[in-house]
């Protein structure tokens, strides 16, 4: 194996953050190098970085609601898959279950929030919750893209 | 990456205030962004111009911003954001005829930014210039 596969292999891919909005960045710079790393391919990392963003912003604030807590979010790239798992340790919420705004109706006659989670829903190709074992959720965020970096979309 | 704001003023047909935004908006400062239009628009402004040029990042709550700047700018009680995120997310709004307003307008939104407005629709709701200029000639 050489030095760089190594490092590959052996680099963090899990990155946990106190549950503070400031910490959203952190989180979406790791997912940006995690994906071009992988060669999702702009578009496609953008995507996931929404995602996750989304998910994380989700779990701070309808989640932990000002408790204490944590977001933790680990990647992995198996064949032309890309898995990102949000874990959290907030009261058990699933976000899959929440109803997406009607986008044919016109924005000005909507309400402003509950984007978040359809956001998340458009920019990946898979979204599944499971509790997490011990307490917590664990939101699956899977986006396929081509290692050639060509986007499927 | 932190969000950075800046004003500038531009005459157009009216009297343009243009605010600019450089970095990534979130769920984190979306509120600041509130404040800074609410003080504009108290110091007289009534026409504005947001720049999203070097807008790296919009989270949805930078959606949230958007339809809060609308009101504010449309003369309507502005949301307390004291009250925070709930208090947010019941706002209503009702622009005129449902149709697009011209008080507020957007240029240059890159890719990513680009595809939150599209893929939620919030696009319909603003007129989107491709750069500064042709925004300020539009007003």
């Amino acid at each position: 194996m050489s030095d760089s596969a190594e490092r590959s292999e052996a680099s963090a891919r899990t990155l946990r953050v106190p549950s503070e909005l400031g910490q959203l960045a952190a989180l979406r710079d790791f997912l940006r190098t995690a994906a071009d790393e992988a060669g999702v391919g702009d578009a496609g990392a953008a995507d996931l970085v929404q995602a996750v963003d989304e998910a994380a912003t989700n779990a701070m604030i309808h989640g932990h609601a000002g408790r204490p807590g944590w977001v933790e979010v680990d990647v992995a790239t198996k064949d032309d898959r890309f898995v990102v798992n949000v874990r959290d340790d907030a009261p058990g919420f699933d976000p899959t279950t929440v109803q997406s705004p009607d986008l044919s109706v016109h924005p000005a006659n909507r309400r402003p929030g509950g984007m978040g989670v359809l956001l998340a829903r458009l920019c990946v190709d898979e979204m599944t919750y499971r509790p997490r074992p011990g307490g917590g959720n664990i939101l699956t965020l899977v986006r396929r893209f081509e290692r050639n970096g060509k986007e499927d979309r | 990456m932190a969000l950075e704001t800046s004003i500038d003023q531009a005459s157009g047909r009216v009297p343009i205030t243009i605010v600019a935004l450089k970095g990534e908006l979130d769920a984190s400062n979306f509120t600041e962004l509130i404040e800074d239009v609410r003080r504009l628009y108290e110091e007289g402004s009534r026409d504005l111009l947001l720049d999203l040029t070097d807008l790296a990042f919009m989270a949805s709550s930078g959606l949230v911003a958007l339809h809060s700047i609308l009101r504010l700018m449309h003369g309507e009680a502005p949301p307390d954001p004291e009250a925070g995120w709930g208090a947010l997310h019941s706002l209503g709004l009702d622009v005129s005829g449902g149709g697009t307003q011209t008080e507020v307008q957007l240029c240059g939104p890159q890719g990513p930014v680009e595809r939150v407005l599209t893929r939620t629709g919030l696009s319909r709701l603003f007129l989107i210039h491709p750069d500064r200029a042709s925004a300020i000639a539009a007003f």
